[in-house]
């Protein structure tokens, strides 16, 4: 178990509860949950579907205040914040990346990167986005709009959105369960590499693949942490593409060679005729 | 976020639907186009009335026979020179004579200028086998002073023509249009037949055109009075009388001294007014009459804009809410970026304020547009006022606003994570 003190944590919860009213039923999402996370970490939060996680990750992204208990956001109680207080930290000190990627319809990359800075009235934001752009790779598809995007390239515009205007935390809610193998380590990749630059990631996923790629593996039960540890083997986005590169090829000539065989076969067949 | 990014999000999201937004703003369209096309038409028709009165002079009184609350269409067909002059509108109209209004000529000299008793009715002309239903004036020499009428072509008929009631008429333009079928003919010297007697064409009149009330005033036929009572409509009283004073300061006094006379001769007993068996207005009491219809007219007419103006703006309400619902996932990624309730609240009034803006510049076009069109191919006197059109603009976007505020409002409350996760 993982031990950080509350005064160098960036996230500190405790005793967060969270009750729905479900119809005539009441449903405890998260009870009594302890969490501290640290500047620099790169977590993943995993359990199975009803664990409280995906509540645990709106209360985490102030998209959702806690029934009660206390969460101090670097240094600040926003428990009892209100709306608007609310949607300042959400937009000046977290960047959202969903599984539904969640970019406008009909609106541009540039345009979807821009628009937090829109209404965080930041006056470089076109330079800032065209940087956010290039720095996932899409710097040549700032006028596409999402539909004319794969689902990995509308999930790093998603990214290039909540980079842009340089948040505390990166929050990261199953951002590989819509795509493909080699894109979802595409997108590991960039996670990765921006956590090796000093961001701090926190991310909800259910695939114990990509829980493998962070540091730290948080694991939610009926509602509280049931375990906490650090990635002893962790998987590094670069290699693992590399070994997919290398077993793509190596598939491709085990069909060459195959072909080949049974082109000799044919021939042969041909010649004792 | 500020007013003017706001403005081009709002844009942007009604962009994108052109053909909704279209549609939503034609109840804007069609209600402002109304409101201006209606206020146009009505401060032309009010124009028109102060332009005849004044054409006809401001130092005009005009007596009814009949009881003094007089009818308003009694009034006002007489003053406007309409076709039905027959037996006196409203009470009784057995009362004024050709001798009265000789007394008041003679009696009142110092504020009394000049009197033209009259009568009217429609009679039948014929000429070469066409004809035509005119209304027959007769009335004394007086008459062409008295009401602003010129003789352009041939003469006035004469005294002595009167005095033998002969069978003489002055005719209008659209009388000689009817009967030859070109108005710029002279009939003068020709002989038409008046309900089968023979007269002779001893004028043309100068063309009037139309009235207050649009009527032709040029449709009509001038004969002594003498000959029109006793030869034509077989009547022994008058059906009014025009009187012009001196200047419109001797009005009162005239209307006095002329009421006081009447009562005399007729033997009238008090009360006055009520027992009074005629009526007298001024040119003024009978534009204020007429502007009264007129405004009643216009505002009856508004209300119906103004309803349609509000059908409209439920229209943009109904389509907000549409488009609330539609974009609720929009509005939960805003939110979750960090859009406040105040952003996005913004965001879709400001979307309604521009359709309606939108629709009532669109509208206040058509109004003026139509209104000119009116003027030109129908022929109505209209006035686009520019109080109209400031009002139409200010409404408009007002009905944007206050119909906006509701979807705007839902929008603004929603939550995000309840609105992110709608499908």
């Amino acid at each position: 178990m993982q031990t950080v003190s509350p005064a160098q944590a960036l996230l500190c919860l405790r005793g967060i509860n969270k009750t729905y009213v479900m119809g005539d039923q009441v449903v405890q999402a998260l009870d009594g949950l302890d969490l501290d996370i640290s500047a620099g970490e790169y977590v993943a939060i995993m359990g199975p579907s009803g664990s409280g996680k995906s509540t645990l990750m709106h209360i985490i992204g102030c998209l959702d205040g806690p029934t009660s208990g206390s969460y101090l956001f670097d240094g600040v109680e926003v428990a009892d914040m209100d709306e608007y207080e609310l949607a300042r930290i959400r937009n000046q000190k977290i960047g959202f990346v969903f599984q539904g990627f969640n970019l406008l319809a009909r609106t541009t990359a540039l345009e979807n990167v821009e628009l937090p800075m829109l209404y965080g009235k930041r006056k470089d934001r076109r330079e800032r986005a065209i940087y956010a752009l290039e720095r996932v790779g899409l710097g040549d598809r700032l006028d596409h709009r999402p539909n004319e995007l794969s689902g990995g390239q509308q999930q790093r515009v998603a990214i290039a959105r909540a980079l842009a205007s340089e948040p505390q935390m990166i929050l990261a809610d199953e951002p590989t369960g819509n795509l493909a193998s080699r894109q979802s380590e595409e997108i590991m990749q960039i996670f990765q590499e921006l956590n090796d630059e000093g961001s701090t990631i926190i991310m909800v996923t259910h695939e114990p693949d990509i829980g493998q790629h962070c540091k730290r593996l948080v694991h939610i039960k009926d509602g509280r942490v049931l375990d906490d540890d650090s990635v002893e083997h962790r998987l590094v986005a670069k290699e693992v593409l590399v070994e997919m590169e290398a077993e793509r090829v190596r598939e491709l000539q085990i069909k060459a060679a195959r072909n080949a065989a049974a082109n000799t076969l044919q021939e042969v067949g041909g010649l004792t005729r | 976020m500020n007013l003017f990014e706001s403005l081009r999000v709002s844009l942007r999201g009604l962009v994108s639907n052109k053909m909704r937004s279209a549609l939503t703003m034609l109840g804007i369209i069609i209600g402002v186009a109304v409101v201006i096309l209606v206020v146009a038409i009505g401060q032309g028709a009010t124009q028109r009335v102060t332009d005849t009165v004044n054409s006809l002079g401001t130092n005009l009184l005009s007596i009814f026979p009949g009881e003094s609350h007089i009818r308003i269409t009694a009034a006002t067909t007489h003053a406007a020179g309409a076709k039905s002059g027959g037996g006196g509108g409203g009470g009784r109209s057995g009362s004024m004579t050709l001798l009265d209004a000789r007394l008041i000529a003679e009696t009142f000299k110092r504020t009394v200028d000049a009197v033209a008793p009259q009568v009217r009715d429609n009679v039948q002309i014929r000429l070469n086998g066409k004809d035509s239903t005119t209304n027959l004036t007769g009335s004394t020499l007086d008459y062409p002073y008295v009401n602003n009428v010129e003789v352009d072509r041939g003469r006035y008929f004469t005294q002595e023509e009167m005095d033998g009631s002969q069978k003489v008429c002055v005719a209008g333009m659209t009388l000689a249009d009817k009967l030859t079928g070109d108005p710029t003919t002279d009939l003068t010297g020709q002989t038409i037949s008046i309900n089968r007697q023979s007269f002779k064409v001893v004028g043309m009149l100068a063309p009037k055109g139309a009235g207050a009330w649009g009527q032709d005033q040029d449709d009509v036929v001038i004969v002594p009075i003498t000959t029109a009572m006793q030869r034509i409509l077989n009547r022994r009283f008058i059906n009014f009388m025009s009187v012009r004073c001196v200047s419109p300061e001797m009005m009162p006094l005239a209307q006095e001294q002329i009421s006081t006379f009447l009562r005399n001769r007729h033997h009238l007993t008090p009360p006055f007014p009520d027992n009074d068996d005629f009526n007298i207005r001024s040119q003024t009491d009978l534009m204020e009459r007429q502007q009264s219809v007129t405004t009643t007219m216009t505002s009856l007419l508004s209300i119906v804009a103004v309803i349609s103006l509000i059908v409209g703006g439920i229209g943009i309400m109904n389509i907000m809410l549409v488009s609330v619902t539609e974009r609720t996932r929009e509005i939960g990624i805003r939110k979750a970026i960090g859009a406040t309730p105040r952003d996005i609240l913004m965001q879709f009034l400001i979307e309604s304020a521009i359709l309606s803006l939108i629709g009532g510049l669109i509208g206040i076009g058509l109004g003026i547009g139509g209104s000119m069109l009116l003027a030109s191919i129908g022929g109505w006197n209209t006035i686009v006022s520019s109080t109209a059109i400031i009002a139409a603009v200010v409404v408009s976007a007002g009905v944007g606003i206050f119909f906006g505020i509701y979807p705007a409002s839902k929008a603004a409350a929603l939550h995000p994570i309840e609105a992110l996760r709608y499908e």
